[in-house]
C-alpha cells in the first residue's frame, strides 16, 4: 500500500522539479499564506489522477496484487501525506524568506484543501474519464477567484451564523473548521469506495 | 488434472453485448488457447478471470480461490499480458519497474534483468517509444518476473510482424518447461495455436461452444467434401454446416464416425483446422 503512495513521486519526478519554483512563484506574488499551502497541497495529488484518468492505469492497478480498497485508500491517505509534506516545504520557504504567516493559516489551508479533495476525488470515479481534471481545474480556479467574496456575503446577511462563529474563541473555530473537514474527508473516502468497488474496467 | 480457473455459470450484460452461463475449466500445467472472432466475448472472460469485471451471475474461482475473499493471494499467482500497453507510457522500465516490483511478494530483480537482456529491451527508453512487438515483451518480462503460476494474456499476437510471433510462441513454449505453469491465451489468430496449444477453449457471441483437448477436436471434427447429389435431410443431420457450390459440398462434422458409415468411400474426409472449425459454426449459428 505504501507503495501505491510512493508511485506518485516516481510518475512524477519531472513535474517535482516545478514544485518548489511553483511554490515559490506564489510566495513572490505575495499571495496569503492559505493560499500558497492550498496550491502546494494540490499540486501531487491531482497531478496523480491526472495520470490514473487513464482507463489503462486502472486495468494495471487492479491487475496487480492490490484490492480496490486499497487504491482507494492509497489515494486518500497519499493525499493527506503529500499534503503535510507540501505545507511543510511551503512553512520553510515561507519561514527562509521571512514572510509571515501562522498556524491558523496551516490549519485554514488545510481545511480548504480537505474539503475541496472530498467533493472533487468522488468525481474522478464517478464521471467517464477524460474530462474531469479539466473540470476540476476550472472549478478550483473559479472557486479561488469568487469564493473570498461569496464568504463576504455570506457574512454580511447570514448574521446569525456569523456572529456564532465570533463568538467562538479562535483556537475552538479553527480546530473546529479542521475537524469538519477531516469528517467530510472520510464521508467522501467511504462514498468514493463504495463508487470504485463496483467499477468494471 | 487440477483446474486453475474455473467459470460455473459466469454471466455479463451489457447493452447490447453480453457473456452468459460460461462454463470454464482451464487445467494446471497446460496451454490453453482461448479463441473467437472479435467481439465475442474473449476479453470479458479474461476480464471476470482478472476481477477487473465481476459477473452478474455465476462465480470464478483461480486456483480454487474466490476473488472475495483471496483478492491479493490470487493476483499474486498471476502474470498478465493485454492486448494494449497499460504501462505508463511516459515511464522507461527501470520505473515501470520499481512500481510493478514491490507489488509482488516473490518479485525476482534477477529475472527481470534476464529477460529484459533476453528480450533486448532498452531500460532507459520511455514506453511510448517502443514497437508494438517490443512493448508485449516488456509486459512479457514484467509478468514472467514474478513467478507466476498462471499467465493471462489477452491477444498478445495482435499487431505483431509473422517472426515476432514465431518468437513468442516459442517462448510461450520455453516457459513451460517445469510442467507447473498455466498458460490462458486469447486470440483470434488460431494458426497461432495448432502449435501450441493443448487445449482449445472457442467462444461465440457470448457463449463457449466448447473447450477440449486439440487431440479430441481432431479427432471429433472433420472436414468432408463430396458431391451434391449425396445430401439429403437425413444425411445433412451429421453435419454442423454444409457449404454448396456448384462442384459439391464442403461440411464441417463432429460425428466423424457416423459420416463413415453414412458416405463411406463417396467423400473425402479431412482434418478440420480452427480456422474452418471457426468458419463453419458461424455459418451454422447464422442459419439457425
Amino acid at each position: 500500500m505504501f507503495n501505491l503512495i510512493r508511485r506518485d513521486v516516481i510518475l512524477q519526478k519531472r513535474q517535482l522539479l516545478f514544485f518548489i519554483p511553483f511554490i515559490l512563484f506564489f510566495i513572490f506574488m505575495n499571495s496569503h499564506p492559505i493560499m500558497t499551502f492550498l496550491v502546494a497541497s494540490i499540486f501531487i495529488p491531482f497531478n496523480a489522477y491526472a495520470y490514473d484518468e487513464k482507463a489503462e492505469t486502472n486495468v494495471l492497478l487492479n491487475s496487480l496484487p492490490y484490492t480496490r480498497k486499497e487504491i482507494i485508500a492509497s489515494r486518500y491517505l497519499g493525499a493527506v501525506l503529500y499534503m503535510i509534506l507540501a505545507i511543510s516545504l511551503s512553512s520553510l520557504a515561507l519561514f527562509l524568506l521571512d514572510k509571515p504567516f501562522t498556524m491558523r493559516d496551516m490549519a485554514i489551508g488545510s481545511g480548504l484543501f480537505l474539503t475541496f479533495s472530498a467533493f472533487t476525488f468522488p468525481l474522478f470515479y464517478i464521471f467517464k474519464q477524460g474530462y474531469i481534471f479539466t473540470i476540476v481545474l476550472i472549478s478550483f480556479l473559479v472557486l479561488a477567484g469568487i469564493g473570498p467574496s461569496i464568504l463576504n456575503y455570506v457574512g454580511k446577511y447570514l448574521t446569525p451564523l456569523s456572529q456564532f462563529l465570533a463568538n467562538l474563541s479562535g483556537e475552538t473555530l479553527y480546530i473546529g473548521a479542521l475537524l469538519s473537514a477531516l469528517i467530510v474527508y472520510c464521508l467522501s473516502w467511504g462514498f468514493s469506495q463504495k463508487i470504485y468497488q463496483r467499477k468494471a474496467f | 488434472m487440477e483446474n486453475v480457473i474455473e467459470l460455473r455459470n459466469a454471466t455479463k450484460k451489457f447493452k447490447g453485448f453480453s457473456v452468459e452461463n460460461i462454463d470454464l475449466q482451464v487445467k494446471q500445467g497446460l496451454i490453453t488457447g482461448f479463441i473467437g472472432e472479435n467481439g465475442a466475448g474473449k476479453s470479458t472472460t479474461i476480464k471476470m478471470m482478472m476481477n477487473l469485471l465481476k459477473p452478474d451471475a455465476g462465480e470464478v474461482k483461480v486456483f480454487g480461490l474466490d476473488f472475495r475473499t483471496h483478492e491479493k493471494e490470487i493476483k499474486e499467482r498471476i502474470g498478465f499480458v493485454y492486448d494494449g500497453n497499460v504501462y505508463f507510457e511516459g515511464l522507461n522500465l527501470k520505473d515501470i519497474r520499481r512500481i510493478v516490483g514491490p507489488a509482488y511478494s516473490q518479485w525476482d530483480d534477477d529475472l527481470f534483468y534476464k529477460y529484459v537482456n533476453q528480450f533486448d529491451l532498452p531500460l532507459n527508453k520511455a514506453i511510448k517509444t517502443f514497437s508494438k512487438g517490443m512493448q508485449m515483451k516488456g509486459s512479457l518480462a514484467i509478468a514472467l518476473s514474478h513467478h507466476a503460476e498462471l499467465i493471462i494474456m489477452d491477444e498478445p499476437t495482435a499487431g505483431l510482424d509473422p517472426n515476432f510471433r514465431r518468437e513468442l510462441l516459442e517462448l510461450l513454449q520455453e516457459i513451460m518447461v517445469d510442467g507447473k505453469r498455466t498458460i490462458f491465451l486469447s486470440t483470434h489468430m488460431t494458426t497461432d495455436l495448432d502449435r501450441i496449444a493443448d487445449y482449445i477453449a472457442f467462444i461465440q457471441r457470448g457463449k463457449l461452444v466448447f473447450n477440449q483437448s486439440i487431440q479430441d477436436i481432431s479427432d471429433q471434427y472433420a472436414l468432408v467434401k463430396g458431391p451434391l447429389d449425396l445430401l439429403d435431410r437425413d444425411t445433412e443431420k451429421d453435419f454442423v454446416h454444409v457449404h454448396r457450390f456448384k462442384t459439391g459440398f464442403q461440411a464441417l462434422t463432429d460425428r466423424v464416425k457416423a459420416v463413415e458409415d453414412t458416405f463411406g468411400n463417396s467423400v473425402v474426409i479431412e482434418r478440420a483446422s480452427l480456422e474452418e472449425i471457426m468458419y463453419f459454426m458461424k455459418g451454422e449459428r447464422q442459419h439457425v
